[in-house]
Order: C-alpha cells, then sequence, then structure tokens
C-alpha cells in the first residue's frame, strides 16, 4: 500500500492552489454576494486544460486519473465551492455520461467541446416531484418518426442558465419501471427547451441553478444517450462519479475551515492569551484536522478504486455520506471559533458555513447515500 | 532562435516558518517553492521565446530533494531542465552555486542570454547573477524591469536610485530581473502534464571536476524577534518633550 500522491498530482495540486489563490479567492465573497457566474475565472480554467481533466485527449480531455481530477476539484473549492461545483458538475455530472455512453459521433459533436471547455454542461434529472425518487419523474419522450418529442419539467438544474449542453431524463416507455427511462443529450437553443432564471440560494450562490422546461422540445434520434432505456445505469453512473467530486468539493471546504479557524484562533485574544490556548477550542480544531484527513483517504480511495476500473458505487456513496456530514458539523465550529466575527458577511466561515449545507442534498442527500450503502451492506 | 538560459532556486516558502518559544527557527512542515524573482526570471525567458523565437533552459542546483523543483519549474514554459544535485549541495553559499552553475552552463549550455532573479527569497544575498557573469566572461545587467531584444543586442531597463537607465550589450550577456519585470502566469493542467514530458537532464557531483569549498562558516542560526512596547503620552504641550525624551531612549531618533 502506498498512501502518496505522486509527484505529477502534487504539482497539479499545487498549481490549482496558485490558479485559486490567484484568481478565485480574491473574488469568492463578491460573487457569493451577488450570486454572479464567474464566466472570466470558467473561461480561464478552460484554457489551462481544467474543464475536461479525466477524458481522453482525442475528444479534448487532458487524460488526467479520476484521483487527480477529485484532488483539482478539492483544492479548487478549497478557495470558492460554488467555482469547484460548477467544474464538478460540468465534468462528472454532463460531460461523463457522454464520454461512458455516447457514440463516436456524439463524442466528437458534444464531448469533444465540453472537454475543451468551449461549452458548459449541465445535468438535468431532478424534477419538482421528483428528487430522491427518481422513478416518480414525469418527463416523457415519445418517438415520432425519426425525433423524439421532450415535454416535462426539471429542477435545480446547476448550471442550468449557462449551459450549452444539457444531459436529461424522460420515459420513452412509462410501463416499463426502471427501464423506461432513456437519456438525451440537448443543445442550448433546441425549440421546446426554455430554461427559467437562476434560483436565489442559500449557499454556492455562485453556482448557477434553474428550471428545465421542455415543451414539445424536438431532438433528432441521434440525441439519444446510450440505448432506449439504459437512463436510469447512466443517471446512478453519472451521481456514482458526481459523489466523488462532491465529497471532494467537502473536503477543499472542510480545509479552508481548518485554515481559517487555526489562523483565527491564534490571533484571537480573551483574557489575555489567544482562544487557541484553551483545551476546548484546541479539541475544535483536532477533531477538525482528524476528520479532514479521513475525508480526504475516503475521497481519494473512491477516486482510486475507480481509476483501479472496479466498482466503487459503495466508495463514493460513504465518501460522499461522510465528508458532507463532517463538513457541516465542522464548519459550525468554524463559526463559533470566530464568535460574533464568524457570523458576519464577508468573513470567510461564513460562507464556507452555507456552501457546506448543500454537499448535504444535492447528488442524492445523506439518507439517499445510506440507502445505498445499506443497500450494498445487506445484499 | 535565441538560446536562453533561466536559473532558479528551491527555498523553503517563508510563510512556514515559525520561530520555536526559545527563539529558535522551527523548519519542522514547511513546504518548498521556486524562489520569488526566480519565477519572474523564468517567465521573463519564456515571454522572450514567445516574442522573438528561441528556447529556455532552466537550470537549477540543489540537493536531491530539491527534485519536485524540476516539474513545477517546467510547467512555467521553460523546454528542458538541468538538475545540478547532491546531498552536499544543500544550502550552499552564493559563491559554490554560481561557480557550479559556471561550470556547468559553460561546459554544456548554449546561451545568448542567461535570466537570474535579483535575489533568493530565502538569502537575498543578490550575488549569483554577477558572480555567474563574471566567471563565464559575460557582461551582466542587475535590476532589471524591462526587457528587449533588438540586432542581437539585449537593451535593458534597470532601475537605479536616481530614475531609469537603459542599457544596450551584446549577446551573450546575463541578467537579473525584478518583480516588477512581469506576472509569472499560473501553470495550467496542460502545461503541468506536459511538464513530465519534458526532458532533464541530471549532474551529480561526480560530473563535475571544480573544486567548491565553502568560504563562509554558519555559527548559528536564530529567528528574529521583535519586542513591542506601548507606551501612553498625553496631549498637553509640556508632553511632546516627554515624547521626544522616549524615543531618544530607545534610539528610535538622534
Ligand atoms: C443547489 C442545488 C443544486 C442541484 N443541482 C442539481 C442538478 O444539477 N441536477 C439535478 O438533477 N438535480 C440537482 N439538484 C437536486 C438535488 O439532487 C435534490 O434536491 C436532491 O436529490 C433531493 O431531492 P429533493 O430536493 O426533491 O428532496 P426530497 O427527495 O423531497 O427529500 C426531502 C427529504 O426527505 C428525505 N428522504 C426522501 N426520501 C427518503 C427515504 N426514502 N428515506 C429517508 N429519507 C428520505 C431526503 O433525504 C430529504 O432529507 C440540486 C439541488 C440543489 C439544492
Amino acid at each position: 500500500m502506498d498512501f502518496r500522491l505522486n509527484e505529477e498530482q502534487e504539482l497539479i495540486r499545487s498549481n490549482m492552489r496558485e490558479f485559486a489563490l490567484k484568481y478565485v479567492e480574491p473574488i469568492a465573497a463578491e460573487i457569493d454576494e451577488n450570486a454572479r457566474y464567474p464566466k472570466e475565472v470558467i473561461e480561464k480554467l478552460a484554457d489551462g486544460g481544467w474543464m475536461g481533466m479525466p477524458f481522453p485527449t482525442e475528444y479534448g480531455g487532458q487524460g488526467t486519473d479520476y484521483l487527480t481530477y477529485a484532488i483539482a476539484v478539492e483544492e479548487l473549492s478549497r478557495s470558492c465551492a460554488a467555482t469547484g461545483f460548477t467544474m464538478s458538475v460540468h465534468t462528472s455530472l454532463a460531460s461523463m455520461p457522454i464520454n461512458n455512453y455516447g457514440n463516436e459521433e456524439q463524442k466528437k459533436k458534444y464531448l469533444t467541446p465540453l472537454a475543451k471547455g468551449e461549452h458548459i454542461g449541465a445535468f438535468a434529472l431532478t424534477e419538482p416531484g421528483a428528487g430522491t425518487d427518481v422513478g416518480a419523474a414525469t418527463t416523457t419522450a415519445l418517438l415520432d418518426g425519426d425525433e423524439y418529442i421532450l415535454n416535462g419539467t426539471k429542477t435545480f438544474c446547476s448550471n442550468g442558465p449557462v449551459a450549452d449542453t444539457f444531459v436529461t431524463f424522460a420515459w420513452t416507455d412509462k410501463s416499463a419501471g426502471p427501464k423506461g427511462l432513456s437519456s438525451f443529450i440537448i443543445p442550448k437553443g433546441t425549440p421546446g427547451l426554455t430554461v427559467g432564471n437562476h434560483f436565489m440560494k442559500m449557499g454556492i450562490r455562485a453556482s448557477q441553478t434553474s428550471e428545465v422546461v421542455f415543451k414539445n422540445c424536438r431532438v433528432p434520434k441521434a440525441n439519444l444517450l446510450g440505448a432506449e432505456g439504459s437512463g436510469m445505469k447512466i443517471a446512478m453512473n453519472c451521481l456514482d462519479h458526481g459523489r466523488i467530486g462532491i465529497a471532494a468539493q467537502a473536503a477543499g471546504i472542510l480545509q479552508a475551515a481548518l485554515d481559517e479557524s487555526v489562523s483565527y484562533s491564534k490571533q484571537r485574544i480573551q483574557f489575555g492569551k489567544p482562544i487557541s490556548k484553551n483545551q476546548a477550542v484546541q479539541w475544535w480544531l483536532v477533531d477538525m484536522a482528524t476528520d479532514l484527513n479521513a475525508c480526504r483517504f475516503m475521497t481519494y480511495h473512491a477516486g482510486w478504486t475507480k481509476d483501479q476500473g472496479q466498482p466503487f458505487t459503495k466508495e463514493a456513496s460513504m465518501a460522499k455520506l461522510f465528508c458532507s456530514e463532517a463538513v457541516m458539523k465542522h464548519t459550525i465550529k468554524a463559526v463559533q471559533i470566530h464568535g460574533g466575527y464568524g457570523y458576519m458577511k464577508g468573513v470567510k466561515v461564513e460562507r464556507l458555513m452555507r456552501d457546506a449545507k448543500i454537499t448535504e442534498i444535492y447528488e442524492g442527500s445523506s439518507e439517499a447515500q445510506r440507502m445505498t450503502i445499506a443497500g450494498s451492506i445487506l445484499r | 532562435m535565441i538560446n536562453i538560459v533561466s536559473c532558479f532556486k528551491w527555498v523553503i516558502d517563508e510563510a512556514y516558518v515559525r520561530a520555536t518559544s526559545s527563539g529558535q527557527i522551527d523548519l519542522e512542515s514547511v513546504d518548498y517553492k521556486i524562489s520569488d524573482y526566480d519565477r519572474n526570471a523564468i517567465e521573463e525567458a519564456v515571454i522572450i521565446k514567445e516574442k522573438y523565437g528561441g528556447d529556455v533552459t532552466a537550470v537549477t542546483v540543489g540537493s536531491p530533494e530539491a527534485s519536485k523543483s524540476i516539474k513545477n519549474a517546467l510547467s512555467r514554459g521553460p523546454d528542458r531542465a538541468y538538475f545540478i544535485n547532491d546531498t552536499s549541495f544543500a544550502d550552499l553559499e552564493p559563491s559554490q552555486t554560481a561557480a557550479i552553475l559556471a561550470d556547468v552552463i559553460g561546459a554544456q549550455i548554449k546561451y545568448d542570454l542567461i535570466i537570474c532573479g535579483e535575489g533568493s527569497s530565502d538569502l537575498y544575498a543578490r550575488q549569483i547573477g554577477p558572480r555567474l557573469a563574471h566567471k563565464l566572461g559575460i557582461p551582466c545587467i542587475c535590476f532589471v524591469q524591462k526587457l528587449e531584444i533588438k540586432d542581437n543586442q539585449i537593451i535593458a531597463e534597470r532601475r537605479v536610485e536616481a530614475g531609469i537607465e537603459i542599457i544596450t550589450v551584446p549577446m551573450p550577456a546575463l541578467v537579473t530581473v525584478l518583480s516588477d519585470i512581469n506576472s509569472p502566469r499560473v501553470p495550467g493542467l496542460k502545461d503541468t502534464l506536459a511538464a513530465s514530458k519534458k526532458p532533464v537532464v541530471n549532474i551529480g557531483k561526480q560530473d563535475l571536476s571544480g573544486n567548491y569549498d565553502p568560504k563562509l562558516e554558519t555559527r548559528e542560526t536564530r529567528a528574529a524577534s521583535l519586542k513591542r512596547s506601548c507606551v501612553k503620552f498625553g496631549s498637553e504641550a509640556q508632553d511632546v518633550s516627554g515624547f521626544v525624551q522616549a524615543l531618544l531612549k530607545a534610539g528610535a531618533i538622534r
């Protein structure tokens, strides 16, 4: 067993850190406050090749392994969780299914500009009446000659307002149960596709989230992703990948919370000494650092398992569950360590605590992860 | 086609240096980085290559632990690296580093222009550039904040106390650069992955014939300490003389 990252992975981490400190950290509070999409940063990420890390170079990607991708998401999220999530949704939820299930033509046409970061991707699965219960979806896709006609409403679609390419899911045969769901690639501008305004959120406010409505939206048969009826399998595969990204995002937020808490507790003097001299505060910091270590190992292990070509559903679920709950717990403590100052806008831990919460909800809530893990250990 | 050499040093990131309560320097959990001005040196070499056509070789001298610096430097744009390393090459003096660099560059690397940082982030002795130029017998221009090449000549803008001095020298020559000269780019993933594929020449002590004896002896290293004191004065006219007396006593004014 070797717990070391290799030299290239270490350098990728440090170069992403350099990027984040130069371009992301200085604007993170502002884009949070204004719920602004940092287009200029995403373009710089694209220039650097960061928007298509784990995809083959022949389709515009950089051919890294998935573990290395997780490290980059972590390091970016350490400065801004919303920016890290934008990259993660684009990569693991929108581009990954085309990479894994797309045919040659779809990869050339859709994956290549996505992997180069020239296009931004979104993943529209959730519906107003179908969150955890994916099967309750009502969006349909009827075959009419050479075209499918999509009707239905998707919600909470991250990157929706800025996306060029949507991967979505609709019933081609409602009577077939889970085997009746199919996946489609829908380019922006397709008649019948409307993207709503972006929702105002508690955290990751710079990430753009919206409704996506299909009203008699016609797409050619060529836009069916994978075989008809394989939608559920594709969705679950995307989410397995995505969860490693969310685990990494949570680890990044937690590292930032620890950085802030260590430095503040050493500076803040009460009763004539830094508050870090109190054992109570030290133990909070210790628990934070210990869980951070566990978060990293679980996330990297899940990534590594995927890179080995092994099944990784359980590992990804466990990492996502553990990291998201750890970061929520500890960002609350980070605010506590900052006292009243931690409750003020513009103080980083205030944003970290709001950003942390979403990691327990999206790409499968903590409860959904527990259902997945229970399923695999009670088999 | 200009052959450019940029020299860099792998140094402790000063942000991680701590002083212990007994006044020692704690290097237990430090991280390393390419010295700040050397990043400008590498960046300037790459800018000149992009602008005029050329080829950049990055060179460093250090202990084998500095191997991490090689890919790091290469991700910033140079075409190849020379890694001159030996366990005895940690904490070299400027005179030793310059002598080693001169031996390797002089014998093995084609150069028209050598770019060094003005000084390293750790010692800031500012000797490598001038010493290296002297040993190679080429002109040396320090404190450079702007660089141009025209008709095989280097036109350098130097920041000197009285203003700006513009100097023209024929190549080959050496310049040392200040941080104002450019803003080093942040390597992207593509640059980082490309770095792994670039050639690296490893040179050990056994490949060098020179004698690089130290000239200095380090007796002790201690953390700098800053003592603060807080004295309050009144705001009446007669309090001013008390204030002046206190400054005189503290040696703040004479
Ligand atoms: C900011 C944001 C971004 C998002 N981005 C995307 C995106 O890009 N694409 C996309 O498709 N979706 C996206 N989502 C949707 C997200 O994945 C869902 O919100 C999530 O799956 C939960 O669904 P829900 O909100 O409908 O909650 P519900 O499913 O209604 O759940 C409500 C609560 O009940 C619990 N619960 C539900 N069922 C069970 C059960 N069987 N046992 C125990 N507890 C249960 C849940 O855990 C949760 O606590 C996003 C959501 C948000 C908030």
